[in-house]
């Protein structure tokens, strides 16, 4: 990651920024001769300028702001919860040795369970309202926190930890200046992977379970045979994706500035 | 909140989660004397006239509110039923049979949707390219084709339709498939067929499609194909609010009966139909009355093609 970061600080953010926006429009200029082409039937998949329009149509009226705000609703608590829970028990596990020992299969077996398979007990649960949302996100999102900070626990410089001892540190002034500035890149980088995470799932959720938001929107338009704005609502939760990077990386650069990673290799 | 937390509790130490529903309220507690009732319905032609009876007022007048939640091909909804997530539910009559053999106690309350009974103007029936060789219901035997769910209304019917039509029902392999996937999968021929419903249908016709079947007419006539139900629970506890939810129900499916024109501008509602194709689909019928020897067909027809699992309906059970 450190590698990548140095890298892509040489090329001029501006030029960065131009390359990105040429590759979408490559994209969007891809799906518009495809179709047109006849290389697949429009039928199936809509010229760019269709979806647009479909676009145009959706965001004039007041149901799809309502839907794109529950699903942001349903990802911004989902998140919160799980970086919050998966913070805590991370670092409880990784500070205690015993417990690492304890919890290390049964992470390593509920971590690969896919959300989606919990939707019958989300239904079960909370029916088709944001709590099956939630549950879902959450569980997703929080391996991801939970691993990452096991790592950065795990990344705690030994001789900085003796050192803390020597002077007596207590346990919580070890936790705030040893392992939470180790851990702290970690974090951020599972955040980063869980504000991903948790917007698929919160998608996957409606468009599934019938929750209300995009999802919800995507699984009518889908099921009512409207395929331009099926992509048109697709293309917003892509758009929504983006963002979402774009905002972790800013944070992660803006909380992270003193660490190394950010900073750029400094010469040994 | 706290329930949110007793979720990811029982995830946490992966406890027997199936068990955890049942002790949920039923929601319906009557604010200022009106009942808030959840349906759970999937947004798709048939469940048009609750949303015409709600917007007429018919369940507002016997003070029920009401709230519809939709999902996609409705897997959440008899869970949700049975779990008093939803107080109703719309599901298809075969799954409804098919959830008695396995004891889930749910029961009918109003009838839902049904068939035209007249081929050639039916809302769901067999599909084909336009250059296919079959022309006829009998050509289907040994083709593959595609259905919403399998073991369900669809390929039951479907077989009928071969069946009857001389073919043998039992060299079709069907595949699983969403219907709004299928005009595509028929144009491209990963299917030779497929069984699809309005506004798939008008789909595949307007792109030079053929029906070569109308598995619901030819399966029995005025074939009731879904049903609103309740859990039993509700039905034992709240015999009243079910009483008016069916009265209401049962108004609505009248008016929208009476009134197509209201239909077809009702689904611009809560579907995103194209409003070219709205006007033009083919619009199912809605009696009041379910068809019960309709409902005894589809039991047989079910029995027949082994989907209970050699369980037989009991039909005193799930029927109002």
């Amino acid at each position: 990651m450190t590698a990548a970061g140095a890298g892509v600080a040489r090329v001029r953010p501006a030029g960065r920024a131009l390359l990105g926006l040429s590759g979408l429009a490559g994209l969007l200029v891809l799906v518009e001769l495809l179709p047109r082409a006849g290389i697949v039937s429009d039928r199936s998949l809509p010229p760019t300028s269709r979806i647009l329009a479909a676009l145009a149509d959706e965001a004039a009226t007041a149901a799809f702001w309502v839907a794109v705000g529950d699903t942001l609703t349903a990802w911004a608590i989902g998140l919160a919860v799980a970086v919050a829970a998966g913070v805590a028990v991370g670092v409880l596990i990784g500070a205690v040795p015993v417990l690492r020992a304890v919890t290390a299969s049964t992470v390593e077996f509920l971590r690969p369970i896919p959300s989606v398979a919990l939707i019958p007990l989300a239904v079960l649960l909370y029916g088709s309202d944001l709590g099956s949302t939630l549950l879902l996100v959450v569980y997703a999102a929080f391996w991801q926190v939970l691993v990452q900070v096991l790592y950065g626990v795990a990344d705690v410089d030994p001789v900085a930890e003796e050192t803390a001892r020597s002077f007596r540190f207590t346990a919580a002034a070890r936790i705030r200046y040893v392992l939470w500035p180790t851990a702290l890149p970690y974090v951020f980088t599972g955040v980063r992977l869980a504000a991903s995470v948790a917007l698929v799932l919160a998608v996957t959720a409606e468009l599934v379970i019938g929750a209300p938001g995009l999802g919800a929107v995507i699984a009518v338009a889908q099921t009512s045979g409207a395929i331009p704005t099926m992509y048109a609502l697709i293309v917003v939760t892509g758009l929504i994706g983006v963002a979402i990077n774009l905002a972790a990386r800013r944070a992660e650069r803006h909380f992270l500035a003193w660490h190394q990673s950010v900073r750029g290799e400094v010469a040994a | 909140m706290r329930r949110f937390i007793t979720g990811m509790t029982v995830l946490a130490l992966v406890g027997a989660g199936a068990g955890c529903g049942s002790s949920e309220d039923t929601g319906a507690a009557p604010a200022g004397g009106v009942d808030q009732v959840k349906v759970g319905v999937i947004p798709i032609v048939d469940v048009a006239p609750i949303y015409l009876g709600q917007k007429q007022g018919f369940f507002g007048n016997r003070k029920i509110e009401l709230t519809m939640e939709s999902g996609q091909g409705g897997a959440a909804i008899v869970p949700g039923v049975v779990s008093g997530q939803f107080q109703f539910g719309f599901s298809n009559i075969t799954s409804l049979l098919l959830a008695q053999t396995k004891n889930v106690p749910v029961k009918m309350v109003s009838n839902g949707v049904a068939s035209t009974g007249e081929a050639g103007k039916d809302f769901g029936g067999v599909v084909v390219r336009k250059d296919s060789p079959i022309t006829k219901a009998a050509d289907l035997a040994g083709k593959k084709i595609a259905v919403n769910t399998l073991k369900n209304i669809g390929d039951t019917t479907v077989r009928e339709s071969v069946r009857k039509a001389g073919g043998d029902p039992s060299t079709i392999s069907f595949v699983e498939m969403p219907f709004p996937n299928m005009p595509a999968a028929v144009e491209a021929g990963q299917v030779d067929a497929a069984w699809v419903v309005e506004p798939s249908l008008s789909a595949v016709t307007a792109a030079g499609g053929r029906v070569v079947a109308w598995n619901y007419v030819d399966a029995a006539p005025n074939l009731t194909v879904a049903a609103y139900f309740a859990s039993t629970k509700l039905i034992a506890d709240k015999p009243d609010l079910v009483k008016r939810f069916t009265e209401a129900m049962n108004e609505s499916l009248a008016y929208a009966s009476a009134h197509p024109e209201e239909v077809r501008e009702i689904l611009g509602s809560y579907t995103k139909i194209d409003p070219k194709v709205r006007a033009s689909l083919t619009l199912p019928k809605w009696p009041v009355e379910i068809n019960k020897p309709s409902v005894e067909t589809l039991s047989k027809l079910g029995a027949q093609d082994g989907i209970f699992g050699g369980a037989t309906p009991d039909l005193d059970k799930i029927l109002p």
